[in-house]
């Protein structure tokens, strides 16, 4: 588990990207700095009678309208393109970084008036203020390249403006200041240093973008003139012989783009390098484990069930690519007009149980194992079509935030119509209808308003209202509340809680209610399901779980619940945390953290009679403990 | 809708009136007389002092700046200093080639780049993620004038589907239209639509993993329907922001790919002034580009103000 610092550069996956971009750019230095030796021909040099000829012995890559080799232009080329890359990101750097840093530093009317300018110049196609500047300047390279570093110099002064006035505000800035340093020390002692990775990456995405613009340039004709060799001017010949040579367009084309793609990745791994030194966490070695199967007591069936869940199983694919078990031998059931409560720590397990019934976990996990019967029926061996039908309609799910499980592009009533529409059929006119009644159920004062409104529009409680509404919409058997109260208000919650009451007693509905709570679970449950570390430790009455816990994890929780103790201090707490998924102990998953743990603890244990402890009897843990 | 659309309006004018003073101040940086562009070597002392006198270089630069501006506002950019072709009409009789070319492409990365982003996204490291992200990182590489050499000499050249060269108005010909314009939209609407891909696939990637998604399916709304309503609205957002820094880039670069195919739009008519400095044409050029990056700007905040209800003025 030890993460070790290793140079990202040289992880394989970059070193792929690397080698082969590093062997591009050094050709091209190689052939502009040695091209007159290199190059077989003079480029400049005309041969009539032997134009437009495909490659060949003689010429490795043709000639081209006036029987120059193509080869030899285009290791010319290489020239240029070094010379215009260096110049034009030179003159941009030298023009923008001071400038930048200047009114960066200055402020006032100066930066107004500078970013102004930028604004401009940026607000026109790039291209189009280098053919401006040109038409001042006059055509040929070296001007062209003048123009394109002014072009290119508004992101360099960009960026030292931006470094230069985060850096300001900096404490050791302003000490330096008070300390006397003049201005002109301060940004170069101090802030310039920062400025340097940001403008390394810059520059790497300004040379991309100059050899891009040289070609474009040139190839329009007010970049390099003719005859000189340049890839630009090179494709103009192509584009005008295309269809007596089309060959001519590939050499420099080529040459381009694989000049380009070159100092492009090299810019990625320069900036990913600059941007943070990779942490390499090794994942911890061992045992995909999967909890023993344990005999536990089987769910009794009741008259009026509506869900039964029988020995759930889930996996889920861990970040580092290992499937871990977060519920095992997961059992419990509710009946018509019941609240059971799932109550727990984060990270026992409670929310990827509702998603599970609902075959919500997502790609991450799957269900291995365990029956969940809605009314007789096991939905997981429904098919996919049929499964959607069950939810909304059969089951439904009201989610912890409603500020963002609401759909914030979508007015509140359009969510819940659509959802009269989709599962109910109605038309558009009885779905609106139908839908400001349910808000006005759930009550919300000024209902058809209200649905004209957006999410963000809505008080958190006001929203979790209209999710709740939206919920009950197709009038599910079943209801699953996430922690519904959680995100809101103290003042709200009771609200939202008496809401939940009043509409089970009038729709009489099966509910799920996960909290980690106590005293919301209490206040709302008829029974309650306690989880630990993905499984069950209790299921009780709400009475007797309070009144007697029997496991001593149930204990536990009550003496830290400010509400279960009767206030005289200290709060005692649990020590220790709940163990993550795939670090689960082989037997009883609390001993870890049990005072009362022995030997016995060591094997896994079976829910028996609605607790899972071994000295359950024996040691009654009770409220107290 | 109507009040954000006064505002844009009205935060959009300083710019204009910057980009404006900028474009006339050309006249003042360029080296040497512009009598001397007009009149050649050999002119008289009379002949310098009419010409000055119907530029108006005898007059203070700000009084002419607002002359100028006055004129411009009433749609008269001066005329040419070459021939006595008046700017806006140059501009008007080149604009619809430009314009109908970008318009294309920008529909081509649209809907490519749009289809494609949601395919990768749905699918992360399918064939489709794959080819997007190869095709941005290539796409970004490559100069579309060449790609577009290249689509010429394949489907011009070599199968003759379209024509090579030139362009048909539209209200000439549709479809002769529709042909002409097909290559050089390709050219350039591609590797503009591997980059709007990347950007789709990354803000589906985030949306199809809040709350609402998972919300919206678990009332029993198919996936198909939670994607395409639910998820991609709220994905389109961060694309539209950067949608009209697209459209700019793709303006732009139809002032190269019609040199490939020689369309005679707003790029060759640059060009040409920009070798004889003619400046009246360049300014007219410079502000009609601006108009219309401002006008692509509005629509895009509008349209942004559309799919994002928390960005309409309350």
């Amino acid at each position: 588990m030890t993460p070790r610092k290793t140079r990202l550069w040289l992880q394989p996956s970059y070193l792929a990207v690397m080698v082969p971009s590093v062997l591009v750019l050094a050709t091209l230095v190689v052939c502009a700095i040695f091209a007159d030796w290199i190059s077989p021909y003079d480029p400049l040099k005309q041969d009539l009678i032997s134009a437009l000829q495909p490659p060949s012995a003689r010429h490795w890559l043709g000639t081209d309208d006036l029987g120059r080799d193509v080869l030899s232009r285009l290791i010319h080329g290489c020239r240029i393109a070094l010379i215009a890359a260096a110049e034009a990101t030179g003159i941009a750097v030298l023009i923008g970084v001071p400038i930048g840093m200047f009114v960066g530093f200055r402020g006032g009317w100066w930066d107004w008036i500078t970013m102004r300018i930028v604004e401009a110049m940026v607000s026109i196609p790039g291209i189009m203020v280098a053919i401006v500047i040109i038409a001042i300047l006059g055509t040929g390279l070296h001007r062209a390249m003048f123009a394109l570093g002014i072009l290119y110099s508004t992101a360099f002064l960009r960026l030292a403006r931006s470094v230069v006035l985060a850096e300001r505000e900096e404490v050791y800035v302003k000490s330096a200041r008070v300390i006397g340093a003049s201005p002109s020390r301060v940004l170069l002692r101090h802030i310039f240093p920062n400025i340097a990775p940001p403008l390394i990456v810059q520059i790497t995405l300004t040379v991309g973008a100059v050899l891009l613009a040289e070609a474009g340039l040139s190839f329009i004709g007010i970049g390099v003139q003719p005859p000189n060799a340049s890839w630009g001017t090179m494709l103009n010949t192509a584009a005008v012989f295309m269809d007596l040579a089309p060959f001519l367009a590939l050499p420099p084309g080529l040459a381009i783009v694989a000049t380009v793609l070159s100092v492009n990745l090299l810019g990625d791994v320069i900036r990913d390098s600059i941007g943070r030194g990779i942490r390499t966490a090794t994942p911890p070695r061992g045992r995909v484990q999967r909890a023993a199967t344990v005999a536990s007591d089987p769910v009794m069936p009741r008259e009026d069930d509506v869900l039964r869940v029988e020995g759930l199983e889930v996996f889920v694919t861990a970040k580092t690519g290992e499937e871990v078990q977060v519920l095992s031998d997961l059992s419990f059931s509710i009946a018509r007009g019941e609240t059971l409560g799932l109550v727990g720590e984060s990270g026992s397990g409670k929310t990827i149980t509702g998603l599970a019934i609902m075959d919500l976990i997502g790609a991450g996990g799957r269900v291995t194992g365990g029956k969940v019967m809605l009314d007789g029926i096991d939905l997981r061996g429904l098919s996919r079509r049929r499964m959607i039908e069950v939810r909304g309609n059969d089951v439904a799910m009201v989610f912890q935030d409603p500020t963002t499980s609401l759909n914030p592009a979508y007015t509140v009533g359009n969510q819940i119509a659509e959802v009269l529409r989709r599962k109910k059929g109605l038309g558009t006119t009885e779905a609106q209808k139908q839908t400001v009644e349910l808000i006005d159920r759930v009550g919300i004062p000024g209902a058809a308003e209200r649905a004209k409104a957006y999410p963000h529009e809505l008080s958190g409680g006001m929203a979790q209202r209209i999710a709740i509404a939206r919920a009950l919409s197709c009038n599910p058997k079943l209801l699953i509340a996430d922690e519904p109260t959680t995100a809101l208000d103290v003042t709200v919650q009771q609200e939202i809680l008496d809401l939940f009451r009043d509409l089970q007693e009038e729709f009489g509905m099966a509910m799920l209610f996960v909290t980690h709570d106590l005293a919301v679970a209490a206040d709302i449950c008829d029974r309650i399901s306690v989880m630990y570390a993905g499984e069950i430790v209790e299921t009780a009455p709400v009475n007797a779980l309070f009144a007697t816990p029997r496991h001593p994890y149930t204990a536990g929780l009550l003496s830290a619940s400010p509400h279960g103790s009767d206030g005289t201090p200290p709060l005692p707490t649990i020590p220790g945390s709940v163990p993550t998924p795939g670090q689960w102990p082989e037997g009883c998953r609390f001993s870890a953290r049990c005072p009362y743990a022995t030997a016995a603890c060591k094997v896994r244990v079976p829910l028996i009679q609605g607790v899972r402890c071994v000295r359950s009897d024996e040691i009654r843990p009770g409220r107290a403990a | 809708m109507g009040r954000l659309i006064a505002q844009r309006l009205l935060a959009m004018l300083p710019l204009l009136l910057i980009v404006s003073f900028l474009t006339f101040s050309l006249t003042a940086m360029l080296p040497g007389d512009p009598a001397d562009l007009i009149l050649g070597d050999r002119a008289t002392e009379a002949q310098y002092r009419m010409v000055h006198e119907r530029l108006g270089l005898d007059q203070p630069f700000l009084l002419r700046y607002v002359q100028w501006l006055q004129r411009a506002v009433l749609g008269d950019l001066g005329t040419s200093f070459f021939n006595s072709v008046r700017v806006m009409d140059a501009v008007a009789q080149r604009i619809p080639a430009t314009v109908s070319l970008t318009l294309a492409s920008v529909l081509i990365s649209i809907v490519v780049g749009l289809s494609a982003g949601v395919a990768a996204a749905l699918r992360p490291r399918s064939w489709i993620d794959r080819l997007a992200t190869f095709g941005a990182t290539i796409g970004q590489a490559i100069p579309n004038f060449w790609f577009g050499i290249l689509l010429a000499g394949v489907f011009a050249v070599n199968l003759r589907w379209f024509p090579a060269t030139g362009y048909t108005p539209f209200g000439q010909s549709p479809l002769g239209w529709l042909s002409s314009i097909t290559l050089p939209a390709l050219a350039l609407g591609l590797s503009t639509s591997a980059a709007i891909a990347r950007q789709v696939r990354s803000a589906m990637v985030g949306v199809l993993q809040q709350d609402y998604v998972r919300a919206a399916l678990a009332q029993g709304l198919s996936r198909r329907r939670v994607i395409f309503k639910h998820a991609l609205k709220n994905a389109l957002i961060p694309v539209v922001t950067v949608l009209s820094f697209q459209v700019t880039v793709l303006l732009g670069g139809a002032l190269i790919v019609e040199h490939v195919f020689a369309i005679n739009g707003i790029g060759s008519l640059a060009v040409a002034a920009v070798r004889q400095q003619d400046i009246p044409m360049i300014q007219g050029i410079v502000l009609v580009l601006v108009m219309i990056v401002m006008a692509v700007q509005l629509c895009t905040d509008i349209l942004y103000g559309l799919i994002n209800p928390k960005a309409r003025p309350a």
